[in-house]
């Protein structure tokens, strides 16, 4: 994990400090002109506002906006301290009725699927940076059939070797399975060894088969192994660290809406 | 130029006595003076070159009379020098939303219009009220026969000075193309640019450098008659970079050694152009304790030493050659004569507090010459989460068509992508047959102009780090532009720094995670040292 910029902790300061200013007047209200619900609520809704303006900026990269990671900083506190802005509005986490709770409910998932987020952006990358052959998501699929095709080689050049089919025979029942697309995820994403194990214990099981013209190529073949394992773990990770974003935008888009649906309800029934 | 010009250009002294024979049947000489060169005609008071600029040619004075203008020189006002006009907000929203909905597509009617004949007639800045420029102003004058540009041209630098026609004047002006052929098949002209190119050159070094800055012009120029001018290395170091990059063979052992760790000091190295390695000896091999760019000097601490304390003072670290470079020597009894008495403090030596593991980046900056560029593309693989805002944002300023591609040599955590460096030496630059690729007037930035480039792939095969990429074009509807051979139009296209982009490089204003930065030079190793310590 990175240690905190000084611009961040600087952030986490004034947001700590409003939200507790935010309670503590919520908390020794009496009686004013002022309702707390409608403050504390337009509070939160200008808080969602600017979480959500972060998404407006990073569509729109051609105009001077300022740095895309300061917008980030600001929306990682803002949505933290939503949180807190949150229970003051409600006074609890889990409130009564349906529809308050699908809007409960909401929230929790982008806040919840946001602070993963955050985290999985701090952890992975540098496990990716050190997890293989740096490969653009996109051409990871290519590079699996590059591995496939590279290894039916070798099995066409050891059967030729050793005029039999042992080998070719083996990779149909076993190692086919394991080029024919990415495996093992969960395994690297936790950072287990699950696909090295599996990966010896095949290649050992058949080894003892193999006559000296066709070790070389079953040789051959457990590099191109260690190499799809490489493959696999930039899959599993860069999948991960996208994966997360499929929760956090539908469930914010959702969240807005439904936000804006309370806020006019709430003013029409109240007015 | 036409038949006639080059029948009356080949009557001229300088040109007569250039020998037509020594030139290859590819490169006529005729040819050469009839695709590279052109004549143009100056009013009094039209400035030929302006201090600064980056330009790709050289001039031959065939009439009338020129003024250089020597330093200080002239107020930027005074000079037309405008601030660099950059897009508007409106004007950036209005061009993203009407972007083209096809890859690579060009507005074919629009370049028609941008390429009027009126336009290809060059047009001049004047400098107002010419007495008063002279008498506030030191000038030096140029006359017929004489050569001016030749060392921006040839060494891929600004204008160090800017020219101005006092009366009326006629110049022939020769890309730099056909400077460096004549260069290389005529003796007699070679001898002339090389005489030329290294006393302009020398004399503008030694008056930037701060160890001289001090002295008055009659020492400088004692200092400078005494100055040896040296070139190590191969002018074409890309084309042998190209063919090593990756197999390690690039190392300080293999490299011309300018100044032997081991042998006594016997004066500064200033280096002119080009990069030299900075090593000394470790058990079996040698470490890299850093590089030299432009500017930097080496041998000052040990020859100062000497000259304090006599005795056995010997170089600590050789001096080695980077490709090509380009080296001053001021030998020690100038510097015992003019500079050391006047100096305070002990010059400090160059050296490193980096520990040997420290070593592998800044071995692969400097092997892989990365510490070319000047706005490298860099990486932090630690912090990249990889969503490639940085491709996108690239993307939606340029019409759709992402400039770099988020990819490229890693070491350790740090990642060169592969975008335009836009390096100190650009390489690409040369061999342009139309001069597409050239430095933008502001801040240098290597820039394509796409109306001119004619896709022969010259720049993206001379490029040693892969960084311009040719494309097939489409008009606005999305059909394939095709020639008049029937092959598809090609483009070279880059990245351009966002050059008139309002901002700056979107790539780096993208960034969520302040992963990705535009950086050059010593930062480069900086980056390096600063990684591995952690």
């Amino acid at each position: 994990m990175r240690a905190m910029s000084r611009r961040a902790a600087g952030l986490w300061i004034v947001a700590a400090a409003g939200i507790v200013a935010l309670g503590a007047w919520r908390a020794t209200w009496r009686a004013s002109t002022i309702d707390p619900d409608f403050l504390t609520g337009w509070i939160l809704a200008a808080m969602v506002a600017a979480l959500a303006i972060y998404g407006v900026r990073r569509r729109l990269p051609m105009l001077p906006l300022g740095r895309a990671s300061v917008w980030l900083s600001v929306h990682v506190v803002v949505g933290v301290a939503a949180i807190g802005a949150y229970a003051i509005h409600v006074g609890t986490l889990w409130p009564e009725g349906a529809a308050d709770r699908a809007l409960a409910l909401l929230f929790l998932a982008v806040i919840a699927s946001g602070v993963a987020g955050h985290v999985l952006q701090a952890i992975l990358p540098a496990r990716l940076a050190r997890s293989g052959p740096e490969l653009i998501y996109e051409r990871i699929p290519t590079e699996v059939a590059k591995l496939r095709a590279a290894a039916e080689d070798a099995l066409v050049e050891a059967a030729g070797a050793a005029g039999h089919e042992t080998l070719s025979s083996y990779y149909a029942q076993t190692l086919a399975w394991y080029f024919e697309r990415p495996r093992f995820a969960l395994s690297h994403v936790f950072g287990g060894h699950s696909a090295e194990a599996w990966e010896r214990q095949r290649l050992a099981a058949v080894e003892k088969l193999l006559s000296a013209d066709e070790r070389p190529h079953l040789a051959a073949l457990a590099e191109l192994c260690r190499h799809k394992r490489a493959v696999d773990a930039q899959y599993a990770l860069q999948t991960l660290l996208r994966a997360w974003t499929f929760v956090h935008v539908p469930a914010a888009t959702a969240f807005l809406a439904m936000a804006a649906w309370h806020t006019l309800i709430i003013h029409v029934y109240a007015g | 130029m036409s038949d006639a010009d080059v029948d009356a250009l080949m009557e001229r002294p300088e040109i007569a006595a250039i020998k037509a024979e020594n030139f290859p049947p590819g490169i006529p000489l005729r040819g050469l003076f009839r695709n590279d060169a052109r004549i143009v005609s100056l009013a009094p008071g039209a400035i030929a070159v302006r201090e600064g600029d980056y330009g790709n040619s050289a001039f031959l004075v065939l009439d009338g009379t020129l003024r250089v203008i020597l330093p200080p020189g002239l107020p930027r006002e005074e000079l037309g020098r405008q601030a660099p006009r950059t897009r508007g907000i409106l004007e950036t929203i209005a061009r993203a939303w009407n972007r083209p909905a096809h890859p690579e597509a060009r507005d074919l009617a629009g370049r028609a219009a941008r390429l009027k004949p009126e336009d290809a007639a060059r047009s001049f800045m004047f400098l107002q009220d010419i007495p008063r420029v002279l008498d506030g102003n030191r000038t030096v004058t140029l006359q017929a026969g004489d050569i001016f540009g030749e060392l921006a041209a040839l060494g891929r630098v600004p204008r160090s000075a800017t020219v101005f026609a006092e009366g009326a004047a006629r110049l022939l002006e020769m890309r730099w193309q056909g400077l460096r052929e004549l260069r290389r098949f005529d003796p007699g002209w070679k001898r002339r640019i090389d005489e030329n190119y290294r006393r302009n050159a020398l004399l503008n070094h030694l008056q930037a450098h701060p160890l001289f800055a001090a002295l008055d012009g009659e020492t400088l120029a004692s200092i400078a008659e005494k100055v040896k001018f040296k070139t190590y290395g191969d002018a074409d170091w890309h084309v042998a970079l190209k063919r090593s990059k990756g197999s390690g063979q690039e190392n300080a052992a293999d490299e011309p050694i300018i100044a032997a760790e081991g042998s006594r000091p016997d004066g500064i190295y200033l280096v002119r152009s080009g990069f030299a390695r900075l090593s000394h000896a470790v058990g079996g091999g040698r470490r890299t304790v850093t590089y030299l760019g432009v500017g930097d000097q080496f041998g000052l601490a040990e020859t100062y030493a000497a000259w304090k304390g006599g005795g056995e003072v010997r170089l600590s670290q050789s001096l080695s050659a980077l490709g090509h470079v380009d080296v001053l020597r001021v030998p020690a009894h100038v510097l015992e004569k003019h500079v050391f008495p006047g100096l305070r403090d002990a010059p400090a030596a160059l050296a490193t507090e980096r520990r040997i593991e420290e070593d592998g980046l800044v071995d692969w900056m400097v092997d892989e010459r990365w510490i070319n560029g000047t706005q490298t593309m860099l990486i932090d693989l630690d912090r990249c989460v990889r969503c490639d805002d940085c491709v996108r944002a690239c993307a939606s300023t340029h019409d759709g068509n992402p400039r770099f591609v988020r990819h490229g040599p890693v070491s350790d955590h740090w990642m060169v992508a592969n975008a335009c460096m836009h390096c100190q030496d650009p390489v690409c630059m040369i061999g342009c047959p139309t001069g597409a690729i050239h430095r933008h007037e502001v801040g240098g930035v290597v820039v394509i102009n796409d109306d001119t480039c004619i896709g022969c792939g010259t720049c993206a095969a001379s490029c040693p780090y892969d960084n311009i990429r040719l494309v097939e074009i489409s008009d606005m509807h999305g059909a394939p532009v095709i020639d008049e051979a029937g092959k598809p139009v090609r483009k070279a296209t880059k990245c351009d720094l966002c050059v008139g982009q309002p901002g700056g490089p979107a790539c780096v204003r993208a960034c969520p995670q302040d992963a990705l930065r535009r950086t050059g030079g010593k930062d480069l190793l900086v980056h390096g040292t600063e990684s591995a310590g952690r």
